[in-house]
């Protein structure tokens, strides 16, 4: 079984999402930004809020879809690499982590703020440095060993934490001065959508629901209407916050407070209000930077199971099952980031900023993962809740484009510092990640245009000296069938055992001689510029275990090797191919290569569902020497004249070879007419290096129904036999 | 009345742990269709899908091992935060009537069945006549009444399970009957459960979260060597 086995338990329902969503967001942002906001943008910080939870609901709406479609850990991340590949992928992932490190220290310092203002002997930078540091390791600490029940906790600090903010707004709108608010945007536009940029790292957190997909019940409902309202209502209660702040305060001295939630709560909520804002504020702060902590080491371990920087990191501990070396690894880069706090003294707006630049170049290249994965429609995308035609593509244009206003307007050093950011993760996929990686994107099949889904040839190896002939053939289906989709071949080898148990050691030798045969295919392959796959099986009945693989591939056709014998034991080809001949919902052919070149193939048509399924084989094969085909119609000479026979035998080729969607000039035409027609075949046929002959329909019970021609030609025909039946 | 053998048991097996319990017991229920569970618990802080990168290919291999030998009819492999939601939610999809926790028992002959009064005692009375028809076990009702009360009404209820048994087609001759007068049922269950093979145990209260095995419920299951039959109480 695949690391994919087992399933998720869907514990989250709509209220845990709500609760996970907005508990995350709702952090020390909206206790410590609003004074640096007011500052810049003043009463009108509130429409930066605004603006922000904007760009952030439109990145709600495109990874909600791509959550339903693709649920998998690693969040924004995981969706850019896949749709963008590796380099995209490594200036998300460090984007991405650099970014939740600096948040969470941009908390942790905050947290520091809020407890040590208030207190006039404790201040100072030192100590409030010293306080975030302590609280760091503290989360660290449960990060890396885990908690049990902590999820009760967390639902009630977050219950509590928001009912005091609501309590904050709804009584502070009666302590409104309306004069505080004239003029409302003193800085204009300008100061406003740079606000926005400081301001956006307050609603990081709503991606946590698109990580925990696989989590979540009834998932194409609770992840999307759980990610916009969450974005929605923390969007309104910040709007609102903001209102009250600068309406009860002027935003001149808000703008000089590190604790302005604090201060604008004193005026009409006394001393009380001060300590339950304090305490939110420091509930609000551990748990986003939790959250923070905990997304970054997943962003870094999802990049570890991708190869995007050392598999190291993606472990997890063997005894408390967290990504404990990722965890380690965020915390001491998140240490240094709060210990400069100790020389620089804008740090917080700094963080702050660096962290929104970060999330917005994340969130725009996630709106064009979107839009590549909706073109592409790669294999297992299948998006349970997709945006309605109105909202795409407005949403990712609209997205793109407002992330970019946003990041345009922000300040210097903190386009640099992105910028650097955003540099060191191309020169990171250059050094370290272009060639380790295989996974490409979905870029190229999103620009062409063309479906990704793949044209699947399978076939089963066994015997090495077929195995090479058989891998050109299946090659040259796939290849002649591009127009279907992208030429795939999986060559798989099933290993028969009684009874198969993971614990029953395979024979040493029968496992070496699978994998030789499977090696072997690869260096075929290779030599052939087409995508092989290969897949070792073991299982007790090799002819079922061949039609399971052929399910899990949606296989469009499949080419087994064949001794040309009949009659086996009651069976007619032997048990497992009977059983594939029987039961597989494709494509299947039965070739016995007694010759080494495919040279030119002839087909032998009739009417009938399976001559346009021949007559296309047999281009196909001719494909693997560059000849040209000959469809051959054999007509008994009985009824009427020769040459209206003549003219029916054509008409039977021609018929096939349009239902087979052939060119004219891509096949020879040969009608014979004969008394005898089975004897007519096989001189007909002998000329020629490969027969394709058709095996009449599906069956019906458990006999192979299998004509006396057909026979004949197995029989009598001294080049490559190929027995085909269409799907 | 004939029970028809449509008794369905569902197993959780914890597939993190290397050490996998035996579940000989399971050779000697006789004709019982048999759901395998394997859980693997994850930590609130862990997460479940990388838990699942991480130790997927180990915890079904765990599984297929546990299987192997048994004739189960359905393999499931969850990760979850939550034991209980996950055992109930797959009791319900599969409609389990019954789980069993493991334990050492190498053969099954006889059966405890302690009965709390009218609590779920329809629901438990056809799982041990489907167990009986089943198989080939004797089964003891078991009743532990309080001190100081009247010992007739504990007689009475054990004396209507016997008939109702029998009424299923049950043999007479396999089942008894056991008045306790300890005091504390806990104890009692628990003390004599050493002398059985197997314990049914009915629900405790479904309103409950941990309804499948509910503190007293999960004292007497982990005081057990042998393994127990929980009878689960849901339509």
């Amino acid at each position: 079984m695949s690391a994919d086995g087992g399933e998720l338990e869907r514990t989250l329902g709509f209220v845990e999402a709500m609760t996970l969503g907005g508990g995350t967001m709702i952090g020390a942002g909206i206790f410590i930004l609003p004074g640096i906001a007011a500052e810049s943008a003043g009463p009108a910080s509130a429409i930066s809020y605004a603006i922000a939870g904007f760009v952030a609901l439109l990145a709600a709406l495109s990874l909600s879809e791509l959550a339903t479609g693709m649920p998998i850990a690693g969040g924004s991340y995981h969706y850019v690499n896949r749709a963008l590949g590796g380099l995209f992928g490594a200036v998300v992932g460090w984007g991405m982590w650099t970014g939740l490190m600096f948040a969470s220290a941009f908390y942790m310092i905050g947290f520091g703020q809020y407890l040590v203002e208030p207190i006039p002997f404790l201040d100072g930078r030192g100590f409030v440095v010293g306080l975030g540091l302590v609280g760091l390791v503290l989360l660290l600490g449960v990060n890396y060993y885990g908690t049990e029940e902590s999820s009760a906790f967390q639902n009630v600090t977050i219950g509590t934490e928001t009912a005091i903010i609501l309590v904050f707004v709804a009584v502070g709108l009666f302590f409104i001065d309306t004069g505080n608010l004239e003029p409302f945007a003193p800085f204009g536009a300008g100061g406003i959508v740079a606000t926005t940029g400081i301001v956006f790292i307050s609603f990081l957190g709503f991606e946590i629901i698109a990580t925990v997909a696989g989590e979540i019940k009834n998932p194409s409902r609770i992840i999307p209407l759980s990610m916009i309202l969450s974005v929605v209502l923390v969007t309104i209660l910040y709007v609102l916050v903001m209102l009250v702040s600068t309406g009860v305060i002027p935003f001149e001295s808000l703008g000089d407070s590190p604790i302005p939630v604090s201060d604008v709560a004193i005026v009409y909520l006394g001393p009380a209000g001060v300590v339950a804002i304090v305490f939110a504020a420091i509930i609000a702060a551990i748990s986003s930077s939790n959250s923070s902590i905990l997304a970054a080491s997943r962003v870094i371990y999802a990049m570890g199971r991708d190869g995007v920087v050392t598999d190291w990191f993606n472990v997890s501990h063997p005894r408390y099952y967290t990504p404990h070396r990722a965890i380690a690894a965020t915390g001491g880069v998140t240490a240094l980031l709060i210990l400069v706090g100790l020389e620089v003294e804008t740090i917080i707006a700094l963080l702050a900023e660096a962290a929104s630049f970060s999330f917005l170049v994340a969130y725009s290249l996630v709106h064009v993962s979107l839009v590549v994965f909706r073109r592409a429609d790669p294999d297992g995308y299948d998006p349970s809740f997709a945006l309605p035609r109105p909202l795409y593509p407005a949403v990712p244009i609209l997205g793109v484009v407002l992330s970019l206003v946003v990041v345009s307007q922000m300040a210097t050093v903190v386009v640099v510092i992105g910028s650097a950011i955003v540099g060191f993760g191309v020169l990171w996929y250059a050094a370290y990640t272009r060639g380790r990686v295989v996974s490409e994107g979905l870029l190229r099949e999103a620009i062409r245009g063309e479906p990704t889904e793949p044209f699947r040839v399978v076939v089963p190896v066994a015997n090495p000296a077929t195995q090479h002939g058989l891998l050109r053939l299946a090659a040259a289906s796939a290849t002649a069938n591009a127009d279907r989709g992208t030429p795939e071949l999986v060559a798989v080898n099933v290993t028969p055992v009684a009874h198969p148990s993971p614990l029953q050691n395979l024979e040493a030798d029968r496992a070496d001689h699978q994998r030789d045969l499977l090696e072997n295919a690869h260096d075929i392959a290779a030599g052939m510029n087409v995508t092989l796959r290969t897949r070792a099986v073991v299982a007790p009945d090799v002819g079922e275990a061949l039609l399971e693989v052929l399910e899990e591939e949606a296989a469009d056709e499949v080419i087994l090797g064949w001794d040309g014998t009949l009659e086996h034991d009651g069976h007619v080809f032997g048990s497992a191919v009977d059983t594939v001949v029987r039961e597989a919902r494709c494509d299947v052919s039965l070739v016995d290569l007694r010759d080494e070149t495919v040279g030119t193939p002839v087909a032998l048509v009739a009417p009938g569902p399976n001559g346009p399924v021949v007559a296309h084989q047999a281009v196909e094969f001719a494909a693997v020497d560059g000849t040209v085909p000959t469809l051959l119609n054999v007509q008994s000479s009985g009824a009427g004249s020769d040459s209206d026979a003549e003219t029916r035998g054509r008409a039977v080729v021609t018929d096939a070879a349009e239902a087979a969607g052939l060119d004219p000039d891509e096949y020879d035409t040969q009608v014979v007419v004969a008394d005898d027609v089975g004897q007519a075949v096989v001189e007909a046929t002998g000329e020629y290096d490969t027969v394709c002959v058709g095996l009449s329909g599906r069956p019906e019970g458990s006999r192979i129904p299998f004509g006396t021609v057909t026979e004949r030609v197995v029989g009598d025909v001294l080049g490559n036999v190929a027995l085909i039946r269409g799907s | 009345m004939t029970r028809l053998g449509d008794l369905t048991i569902l197993v959780p097996v914890d597939v993190s742990e290397a050490e996998l319990p035996p579940l000989d017991v399971l050779d000697h229920l006789g004709a019982v269709e048999v759901v395998l569970l394997g859980y693997f618990p994850v930590p609130d802080q862990a997460e479940p899908a990388l838990v699942r990168d991480q130790h997927g290919s180990t915890a079904a291999e765990r599984l297929d091992a546990v299987a192997a030998g048994h004739a189960t009819h359905d393999e499931v492999l969850v990760f979850t935060h939550d034991r209980e939601a996950t055992i109930d939610r797959i009791a319900d999809e599969y409609d389990c009537n019954a789980v069993l926790t493991a334990g050492r028992a190498t053969t099954v002959d006889r059966i405890l069945v302690p009965l709390r009064g009218d609590v779920n005692l329809d629901r438990i009375l056809g799982v041990v006549a489907d167990l009986l028809l089943a198989g080939d076990e004797t089964a003891t009702l078991f009743n532990s009444v309080p001190e100081d009360t009247d010992p007739s009404q504990g007689e009475l209820l054990l004396m209507g399970a016997v008939d109702r048994l029998v009424e299923y087609g049950v043999d007479r001759d396999r089942i008894d009957w056991r008045l306790g007068e300890g005091g504390d049922p806990q104890t009692d269950i628990v003390e004599l459960g050493r002398e059985y093979d197997l314990v049914v145990l009915g629900e405790t209260d479904p309103s409950l979260r941990e309804r499948i095995i509910g503190d007293v419920l999960s004292g007497i299951v982990d005081a057990l060597d042998g393994p127990a039959l929980i009878v689960r109480d849901v339509e």
